[in-house]
């Protein structure tokens, strides 16, 4: 029997990057890996959207790829900036050393 | 890459997903996204990562033991096992790694970039020029905005405040 | 023309607001620009008076709309309205010049400055409005700057009791003027003066006793009459410029001349019932000032008799005439008040009368021109007080001899308090020692003096006003030249003026620490004291029965409004955010989970899994 690449397995690869990311983000404390993990997660959505798009034969999907990519670069900058701010001021990158609000 | 404790390590294997992502994008025929995944991803943002993991020397987390080296190579062989065995099994099931015309919509290449279709999807950088600088004229105004935004946001971060010690 | 009406008006105003917004420290400048902007004013307003322009002189615009009503702004200026801004705009200049040597020693020069400025500005309002939402805005802020002025010694006990008590009795009568305008909105669908006296010519009957009555609780309390008087006599707490400005010469006047804006809404009953508290009231007052120990307070009951007599006047049909005593009353008021401001100055700030004496010898331009306001008032023959107090006894004479027999008894009274006051303070010897060591004053105090007694000696010539001045008087003036009974008006005025002085004499021109009144008759002095209860009235009307029902409403208040309502709906909301507690753990972990839980709940909602 021959197999053929259908928009389902891109599907299923897809969740599984989110839940990869996903699962990252809920096991790991140090912020660096957290933000990691959030790249994944976004990529994972990439995938699905480029999917659509090329389904629906409609380049929409492939634009907000585009807009994802610009979000995410702008995101990664920002949040590694906050970041090494707040290892000025704690001397930590573990999530846990960060809360003030509580306790 | 979410198992491992080490930043360095987790980041290289970020990079292999990002780049395995950008191979996938290559498959859905949209090979401008896969370039811009390649060098905006596995080029950029890693690259800062990995700068600013160096910049802060952060360590391993706390935890568990690590693998000793006998574990580890027991297990990278098992792993390679597997890996070629996937690779076989895939080669022999696929007759192709190319999209099945009769699953896949055929791709429409008109000479203006489809703009008279709407925005089909197209393979030319230029069908994407064309829709960002119509259809999407004001996202990619916002989004130019929000990447000054940032930057003014993170020059300001990264300036030197002072602290604590410095006010005393 | 309409430009400089307008000028005129909002000068004051952006006076006041520099002054009291960037002159708060230089009482030099305050008051130098708020003297400059009152001789701008009277320049101003010369120039609208005596310019030839149509009269009246009717402008208006929309000030504010809501849906299809409008409120209008504008001016009406009339020959009374002429004659009130001269008078105005005149004495308050000569007020402000008196106030640079009265206030010269005082530290809160800018704000005693700012709030005349203030008060130059709402009264040239009521002055030029030319509706009734109009006059009653500017009806506030002169009641506003009144209070103001009243406290400016804020830290004495008395001032203060006393610009709170102005403020509240303004407050009750404002009430019943402000439901008056309502009614006539209601009955008439205008505020406008002029379309007012169209339809009130056109359908006399639509005028109510009951609507006039409520709009004249405006003038009842603004020009202090029964029973709304007792605010008046306790506000000399304040400058006796103030005292001279507000409280004699134009505010009060004002409620006088309010009656005279809206005369054509008033029905028999109405003016009957006026004239006769009028009346009343210049007997009441003339008992009270007989008595009292405070200069200030004795020319405070003598401007509420005096005011009587205007009320009186109008009361008996004759508006022209009331607007003629109120022109010299206020010249003659506003001298004797600066009079006994310029004795107060020289002797420290003593105002019994009983402590001064022989002031005559030191202080003569100021004794001298007390003594022309005294006669004045008095109604002696030829001065300005003559004729318009006798043309209100002959007019009062010829149409209601009750009335007329309460006013000529309050005539009498008139000159008896007068010449009291003027034999104790400046006859006899000094007796204390600041009366001793008194001084005359400066010019800067003297000059407004005698530019007062000029126009207090001939102000009651009416052939000697412009036109554009009198020609409100005219009409009804000449109707009293016709009225029979002149002789023997000339004969009883004389004859009650003779009378005053003469008691005086005997009674007080040599007097020593004590009144010879409380010796001789104790039981009418002490009556007389007292006048007649009205504040130990309201006091037990305060007590026994206001108090205990706002002590009701605000247990009502504590047990509803804030027991219930602001109490429960706190607890409400310290209940959600109990709850809401509970969801701060504090690990940004925790978060995203919930993040993503609620991300895959919409995402089922979506699908339709769930809901729906």
């Amino acid at each position: 029997m021959m197999l053929s690449v259908t928009p389902q397995h891109f599907l299923i690869l897809s969740f599984l990057l989110v839940g990869i990311g996903f699962l990252g983000l809920l096991i790991r404390r140090n912020v660096l890996l957290m933000l990691m993990s959030l790249e994944l997660m976004l990529n994972g959505i990439n995938v699905a959207l480029l999917t659509f798009s090329r389904v629906g034969g409609n380049l929409d999907g492939g634009i907000f790829v585009f807009f994802i990519m610009t979000v995410a670069a702008a995101e990664v900058a920002v949040g590694l900036a906050l970041l090494v701010a707040l290892y000025k001021k704690r001397n930590s990158v573990l999530s846990d050393d960060m809360g003030l609000l509580k306790n | 890459m979410v198992f491992s404790r080490h930043p360095v390590s987790a980041a290289m294997f970020m990079i292999v997903s990002l780049v395995g992502v950008a191979a996938l994008f290559v498959l859905l025929e949209s090979f401008f996204l896969a370039i811009l995944q390649v060098l905006v991803y596995a080029g950029a943002v890693m690259v800062l990562f990995l700068f600013i993991i160096m910049l802060l020397d952060v360590g391993p987390e706390a935890g568990k033991r690590k693998l000793s080296h006998f574990k580890t190579g027991i297990f990278g062989i098992l792993a390679t096992f597997l890996l070629v065995g996937i690779l076989l099994i895939l080669g022999n099931s696929y007759d192709s790694l190319a999209l099945d015309q009769s699953i896949w919509p055929e791709l429409s290449e008109s000479k203006d970039g489809g703009a008279s279709q709407g925005l089909p999807f197209s393979t030319k950088v230029s069908s994407f020029g064309y829709g960002l600088m119509t259809k999407y004229m004001l996202p990619i105004q916002v989004s130019g905005f929000m990447l000054l935004a940032a930057m003014v946001g993170v020059i300001i971060l990264s300036k030197k405040t002072p602290s604590r010690e410095d006010v005393k | 023309m309409i430009s400089i009406a307008l000028s005129m008006l909002f000068l004051p105003l952006l006076s006041a607001a520099v002054t009291l917004l960037f002159l708060r420290k230089n009482g030099n400048l305050a008051s130098l620009l708020s003297v400059s902007t009152a001789g701008g004013i009277l320049v101003l307003a010369l120039v609208l008076i005596f310019s030839d322009n149509p009269v009246p002189l009717a402008w208006d615009t929309t000030w504010f709309a809501m849906g299809g009503w409008e409120l209008r702004f504008g001016f009406l200026i009339d020959a009374p309205a002429k004659l009130l801004l001269f008078i105005v705009a005149f004495v308050g200049f000569l007020i402000h010049i008196f106030s640079l040597g009265y206030m010269a020693d005082d530290p809160a020069r800018p704000r005693y400055f700012g709030g005349l400025s203030i008060f130059m500005f709402s009264m040239l309002g009521i002055t030029l409005a030319d509706n009734l939402v109009m006059i009653f805005v500017f009806w506030e802020l002169v009641g506003f700057s009144s209070y103001l002025l009243i406290a400016h010694y804020f830290k004495t006990d008395e001032a203060t009791k006393a610009s709170r008590k102005a403020f509240i009795v303004n407050r009750v009568g404002d009430f019943g003027f402000l439901i008056g305008i309502v009614l006539t909105y209601w009955t008439y669908g205008t505020l406008n003066l002029s379309e007012l006296a169209d339809l009130a010519d056109f359908s006399p009957n639509l005028a109510t006793t009951g609507l006039c009555l409520a709009l004249a609780c405006g003038f009842v309390v603004k020009s202090a009459q029964f029973p709304l008087h007792v605010w008046l006599p306790d506000a000399m707490a304040g400058p006796t410029p103030v005292s001279a400005l507000i409280h004699a010469a134009t505010m009060v006047a004002a409620g006088v001349y309010l009656l005279l804006r809206i005369d054509f809404l008033f029905t028999e009953e109405a003016l009957g019932l006026i004239a006769f508290l009028g009346a009343a009231m210049g007997l009441y007052a003339g008992f009270c000032a007989l008595v009292q120990r405070d200069v200030k307070k004795i020319l405070a009951y003598s401007t509420l008799s005096q005011l009587g007599y205007m009320a009186a006047a109008f009361g008996l049909g004759a508006p022209g005439v009331a607007l003629f005593h109120l022109t010299t009353h206020a010249f003659f008021k506003a001298l004797m008040f600066l009079g006994s401001g310029s004795v107060i100055h020289a002797c420290h700030h003593e105002q019994d009368i009983f402590n001064y004496g022989g002031l005559r010898k030191r202080m003569p331009i100021t004794a001298l021109t007390f003594l022309i306001g005294v006669l004045a008032i008095s109604g002696v023959n030829f001065l300005s007080g003559y004729f318009s107090k006798d043309a209100i006894l002959l007019w009062a004479y010829n149409f209601n001899m009750p009335i007329f027999v309460i006013l000529y008894a309050g005539a009498i009274l008139t000159s008896i308090y007068m010449f009291r006051l003027y034999f104790i303070t400046f006859e006899g010897k000094a007796r204390s020692k600041y009366a001793e060591d008194a001084k005359e004053n400066s010019f800067l105090m003297t000059g407004p003096l005698l530019v007062l007694a000029v126009f207090s000696v001939f102000g009651g010539y009416q052939s000697l006003y412009p036109d554009q001045l009198g020609a409100y008087l005219g009409p009804d003036l000449s109707a009293v030249s016709l009225l029979p009974h002149h002789m023997w008006m000339i004969v009883l005025g004389t004859s009650a003026w003779i009378i005053g002085l003469l008691v005086a004499k005997t009674l007080f021109s040599k007097v020593l620490q004590d009144d010879p009144l409380a010796r001789r008759f104790p039981a009418f002095y002490e009556l007389c004291r007292s006048k007649l209860f009205f504040d130990e009235i309201y006091q037990i009307y305060l007590s026994k029965i206001q108090d205990p029902l706002a002590r009701f409403i605000e247990v009502m208040e504590l047990l509803f409004i804030s027991g219930l309502m602001v109490r429960g709906a706190a607890g409400v909301a310290a209940l959600f955010s109990m709850l809401a507690k509970l969801c701060y753990v504090g690990k940004i972990h925790a978060y995203a989970f919930w993040f993503i839980l609620g991300t895959l709940g919409f995402l089922f909602y979506a699908a339709g899994l769930v809901g729906n």
